[in-house]
């Protein structure tokens, strides 16, 4: 049978290989071990060996040609074989190929925060954070601005329920360590030191913009992580004030970023209105009247909250978020509702949810309202109850503001700054009469919403608020 | 027929010549090992074998004369140019060109190699990839035939090791402790020196003190010693049956400096520029095969004839080897925690012969098997 | 029945029990007949066993040890004695690539059931080159089975299995060690290889012992005690395989780990313990692995450097406070 001769790897190396000088010919006898031809390979020029005894048929790659190692480089026929037998022969058979490198595994990538969330996972976090930008890194987040804790705290706060913003951490760099979770849920282990003031609390890391990440309050009163203490607030000795500083918690230098971040990098606008307040001051003395036995009070900002809600369906532009490259436009109409906290508390604002304000009765309103502004002032409200406002209402009346301007909340577009309800010559039919009247003033993000847009939803609400018979279907 | 001067005395061989059909199964061997370390390199060049591969060429005297000289229950040991002495044991060369091919069925389930022919039913043990390191393993070897024959059954020792080494071999200090070993524990093992004039590229003058003398060595530990030809079958199976029967008689070690030469390179990728052109033919021209095929014809023993058909049948039997090794699989990937240790635990499996090995018919039993002088 | 002996006896009772049992065991080394041992371990046995079973040798670590891994080609079941670990460098070709990979390179042929054994870590002022802490050079290598005992029961039964193991196994003493005394019952049992042993039980910090660091441990332990930080000490007795599950049992508990190696911090035992609880204990660690180790110098000659060089427990007692922060 023909015997294709191949190029041979004749180094560990070699590849491919070039015929340098072919010593036979077609037609040529050889015997086993002569050397039919010098191959440069890529370390020398080395000889090739004939392997079997028999006759030369045919040289299939020239002189000069490289091929690869394998490649069939001529043909001979087998001492007792007829000459005209062999045919030349296609590319001899695949030989096995040389093993490549396992390639270099890729490098994992930096940790990223979709290993753990920063804090209790709602579930309606988006995981990629905004990066942090010029601010200064604080030694109790990592690079990336999340939460310093270990492992095993993370685990315990998690199994029970523990709010992390509420922690100070006592391990190295304010990280949080299992006795600072153990502490917060009640368990004492006695090496457990007294947290000083304002040492490494862990506010909530910067957070994508379907959430408010407003901070919460700690947890409970007696925690060590409260900032100040009412009695900690020096009283002015007789006439003038003591100077003091106070150390920032975790949650004001949160409040005062986002603050900061909304003033700056949203372009405001307001746009203002006077609603006539007796259709809306009659409607709900008559409620609370029939409500009284069954415990219920509506406030005029149950009203409201369900007036804006309802403008909604009418205006729905003003239900949206800047998306960066889009708008988004919510099909949930969630009021955020502004509580103010007492400074033992922390003071500062908080902003609570009442989602679906459109779907809910002034009653459920109601109830929500005083749930989450009682909760806020003891507890503290969970990420869930502040997060996903679509609009947020802020009411000052109670201090008999006649009107002021709210810094928007993100992600939202827009918030109203409702002032007092106030006793006002008014005119009706032409005559100046005694009525009510509230001016409320709209804070609009201009990318979102233009003048017309908002103007619109402040005559849409004129005609909820004036007509509040409809609040109610 | 001829004499042999040792260092100490001038001794008459008086080891017969065996018999012609005797003779005919080495020169078979031989052809066999010649033909599978030609087909060896072939199968290397065409990328079916690869890291390092030492070829016997030349030297297949010494590996058949040697061990036609001994028992086939006495251990041989021997370093990576292994190929013919596992061959001449009685290695299937299927088995053979299946290790070297990485698979399965190899002698080491294609986890040895080349370097690590090891094949426990024909009492060879191995294929040993560092040099010099199969020396104090061949003195336990021969410690542990002793001390059974000795110790555990209470008779005298039976069994005689032949450690097979380089000339290179003899600078690295493990030999010279196994050396010292052998002559402080009196063992019966022959040191069997292939001293085929180059450790790798070096020549032995060049690296070797007193190189010329290498059996110095051996006399300096008190070892007796002696130098033999190694391109003539005969002479070294008759200096071997001589030196063994003595040291399985006295159980002390032997040294023995066999004069030998390697035609290829110290292993593929060696262009062999450290010798000529010149060199290489003049010892071509002693091929130990070629000698003994003139032998045998001039003692009128063989005919050309049957020569001829002898050389087919091996190249025969060579290429179906070939053959039947490339259909073997290549081991599944559980065979790498596998025979790491005997026990399972963790991600290791455990332990199990290589396939050959376990109970199967006769054919493959004996097909191959060396036939010994005695 | 228990009765007090030293870790010494304990070994030898190990080694002569075995060979009483097994005609194939013997034991080889420098000065292990004659001299009685060099570090008496093997007292009296050449007048039990003969000279052709306890059997001296010249002084060629890679000869002798050689010898062995060829002699249990053939089914014997040597104990090759290195005088000190320390010498066992020179044997380095024969033991690591002999002794564990003799089973994989004959695809199963030739075991390879060998014990090598001798003095480790630092013995007390000998100096740099007569110190060495193997284990984190050999560990490394599969195919072979490292055990370190700490007390007299555990070497006797350790050494037990290791003999009867059909496996290569190093066996890690101590000479500091070797005059310890404790509990050693009559008659034959086995402490099975890589299995770790609760030393002492506690809640506030699992402390990761191997041999001589267990005593370490023991000191710090007591002084942590005080201070009102319970610490649980694992004796782990075999380093490979390495009994891991024992080590997450307790770091579940206890949320805090520290390892005590007594070789060199890089690419160490430690290191390689650090690496696996991190792995599998990663939600139940309030702070990362500590480590205590040598410092990373060779061995100093002088007493008090060689004190401080070593793991010592006011090292141990840091380690426990930082990783608890307590420091």
């Amino acid at each position: 049978m023909p015997i294709d001769i191949t190029m041979p790897r004749l180094s560990d190396t070699m590849e491919t290989g070039t015929i340098v000088k072919w010593h036979v010919a077609a037609g040529d006898a050889v015997s086993a071990g002569d050397v039919i031809a010098d191959v440069e390979t890529d370390k020398a020029t080395m000889e090739m060996q004939c392997y079997d005894d028999g006759t030369m048929v045919s040289i299939v790659v020239n002189e000069g040609s490289p091929v690869e190692v394998g490649t069939v480089v001529a043909v001979m026929a087998e001492e007792d074989e007829d000459v005209g037998d062999a045919t030349s022969r296609p590319a001899a058979p695949a030989t096995a190929p040389v093993p490549t490198q396992e390639p270099a595994s890729v490098e994992a990538a930096p940790a990223a925060p979709a290993v753990e969330p920063e804090i209790i996972d709602d579930g309606s976090e988006d995981v990629e954070s905004k990066p942090v930008e010029s601010a200064p890194v604080e030694p109790h987040l990592t690079m990336r601005g999340h939460v310093r804790i270990s492992s095993v705290a993370r685990r315990i706060a998690d199994e029970h329920g523990v709010d992390l913003a509420s922690l100070a951490g006592s391990g190295p760099m304010g990280r949080i360590v299992k006795r600072d979770v153990l502490a917060a849920i009640g368990i004492t282990k006695e090496t457990a030191a007294a947290v000083p003031p304002g040492a490494g609390l862990s506010p909530v890391s910067p957070v994508s913009p379907s959430i408010s990440n407003l901070p919460t309050t700690p947890v409970d009163s007696s925690s060590t992580s409260m900032p100040i203490k009412a009695s900690d607030i020096p009283t002015p000795s007789g006439y003038g004030l003591q100077p003091w500083s106070e150390p920032l918690s975790g949650m004001r230098q949160t409040i005062a970023r986002r603050l900061v971040e909304s003033k700056t990098t949203i372009p405001h606008y307001q746009v203002s209105m006077v609603f006539d307040m007796d259709p809306m001051v009659q409607m709900r003395t008559q409620l609370n009247e029939q409500l009284v036995k069954h415990q219920v009070k509506l406030s005029m900002n149950d009203l409201v909250v369900r007036c804006c809600a309802l403008a909604m369906y009418t205006n729905p532009l003003m239900n949206a978020s800047w998306g960066g490259d889009c708008i988004n436009y919510h099909g949930d109409v969630n009021i955020g509702v502004a509580i103010s906290l007492p400074p033992e508390r922390g003071g500062g604002l908080v902003v609570a949810t009442i989602r679906n304000a459109d779907k809910k009765s002034l009653r459920v309103i109601n109830q929500e309202s005083k749930e989450l502004s009682k909760k806020a002032r003891t507890k503290g409200l969970t990420i869930d109850e502040m997060a996903d406002s679509t609009f947020t209402v802020s009411n000052l009346g109670m201090f008999g503001i006649d009107n002021f301007t709210a810094i928007i909340n993100p992600p939202n577009s827009a918030i109203l700054a409702v002032g007092a309800v106030q006793q006002k010559p008014v005119v009706r039919n032409g005559e100046v009469v005694v009525g009510h009247e509230m001016t409320a003033t709209l804070s609009n993000d201009h990318r979102v919403v233009d003048g017309a847009t908002a103007a619109r939803y402040l005559s849409s609400l004129k005609e909820l608020i004036e007509n509040p018979g409809m609040a109610l279907v | 027929m001829s004499t042999t001067e040792t260092a100490n005395h001038v001794v008459e061989n008086t080891v017969p010549v065996p018999d012609p059909e005797v003779l005919k199964s080495w020169l078979r061997d031989m052809l066999q090992i010649r033909e599978f370390e030609v087909r060896s390199m072939q199968a290397y060049q065409n990328k079916l074998a690869g890291g390092f591969l030492h070829v016997y060429n030349g030297q297949e005297a010494v590996a058949v004369g040697c061990i036609a000289a001994m028992r086939h229950t006495d251990p041989v040991i021997t370093a990576y140019r292994d190929h013919g002495h596992a061959l001449a044991r009685g290695l299937d060369p299927k088995i053979g060109f299946a290790e070297l091919f990485g698979r399965i069925d190899g002698c080491a389930k294609g986890k040895g190699g080349s370097m690590h022919f090891f094949d426990r039913n024909n009492s060879m043990f191995g294929g040993h990839g560092i040099v010099g390191a199969q020396c104090p393993l061949g003195t336990g070897l021969a410690f542990a035939t002793k001390y059974t024959d000795e110790v555990i059954k209470g008779g005298t020792s039976e069994s005689v090791t032949a450690c097979f080494l380089g000339d290179g071999a003899l600078n690295q200090g493990s030999v010279h402790e196994a050396m010292n070993l052998a002559v402080i524990f009196d063992l019966p093992i022959v040191f069997c020196v292939e001293n085929n004039r180059y450790a790798m590229g070096t020549a032995v003058g060049r690296c070797t003190a007193s190189g010329n003398q290498i059996t110095n060595r051996a006399i300096a530990f008190g070892m007796e010693a002696r130098s033999i030809g190694g391109m003539d079958v005969i002479e070294v199976y008759r200096e071997m049956k001589e030196i063994v029967d003595q040291v399985r008689a006295t159980s002390k070690p032997y040294f023995v400096d066999i004069d030998t030469y390697r035609f290829k390179g110290h292993s593929m990728s060696d262009p062999r520029k450290y010798r000529t052109h010149e060199e290489e033919q003049e010892y071509e021209a002693d091929d130990p095969i070629e000698k003994l095929t003139r032998y045998l014809l001039a003692q009128k023993a063989m005919t050309e004839e049957e020569l001829k058909s002898l050389s087919k049948q091996v190249r025969l039997e060579i290429r179906e080897a070939v053959n039947w090794a490339r259909q073997s699989p290549v081991p599944d990937v559980s065979e790498l925690h596998h025979d790491v240790y005997t026990d399972t635990w963790g991600d290791y499996t455990g332990t199990s012969l290589p396939g050959y090995m376990k109970p199967t018919t006769d054919e493959d039993a004996t097909e191959g098997e060396a036939s010994n002088g005695t | 029945m228990a009765r007090e002996i030293e870790f010494r006896e304990a070994l030898r009772e190990a080694m002569s029990e075995e060979m009483r049992a097994d005609p194939r065991v013997y034991l080889i080394g420098e000065e292990v007949a004659d001299y009685n041992g060099a570090y008496k371990v093997s007292k009296g046995m050449l007048e039990e066993f003969g000279p052709r079973r306890i059997i001296d040798t010249p002084i060629s670590e890679s000869g002798f040890a050689g010898l062995g891994i060829g002699s249990t080609m053939l089914g014997l079941r040597p104990i090759v004695e290195f005088m000190s670990w320390s010498f066992s460098l020179v044997a380095a070709d024969q033991i690591l690539n002999n002794a564990p990979k003799m089973l994989y390179m004959s695809g199963g042929q030739f075991g390879c059931p060998i014990v090598f054994r001798g003095n480790d870590g630092a013995g007390g002022q000998l100096g740099s080159t007569h110190s060495w802490c193997v284990e984190s050079l050999y560990a490394n290598v599969p195919g072979l089975k490292m055990i370190i005992p700490s007390n007299p029961h555990d070497a006797k039964g350790l050494l037990k299995s290791a003999i009867r193991d059909d496996n290569p196994v190093f066996c890690l003493e101590s000479e500091r060690l070797l005059s310890v005394k404790g509990d050693v019952p009559e008659g034959d049992y086995v402490v099975p290889i890589g299995e770790a042993v609760i030393h002492r039980e506690g809640t506030d910090c699992t402390l990761v012992g191997f041999g001589r660091t267990v005593y370490f441990c023991e000191q710090a332990a007591d002084e942590l005690a005080r201070e009102g930080i319970s610490c649980e000490i694992l004796d782990m007795r075999s380093i490979r395989p390495l009994d891991l599950d024992a080590i997450i049992r307790s770091v579940k508990k206890t949320n805090y780990c520290v390892v005590v190696d007594q070789s060199w911090s890089f690419a160490s035992i430690g290191s390689e313990v650090a690496a696996e609880v991190h792995a599998a204990c990663f939600d139940d660690l309030d702070n990362h692995v500590h480590r205590v180790h040598n410092d990373d110098v060779p061995a100093p000659y002088s007493h008090d450097l060689e004190q401080e060089m070593l793991p010592n427990a006011r090292k141990i007692c840091e380690a426990v406070r930082s990783v608890t922060y307590n420091a």
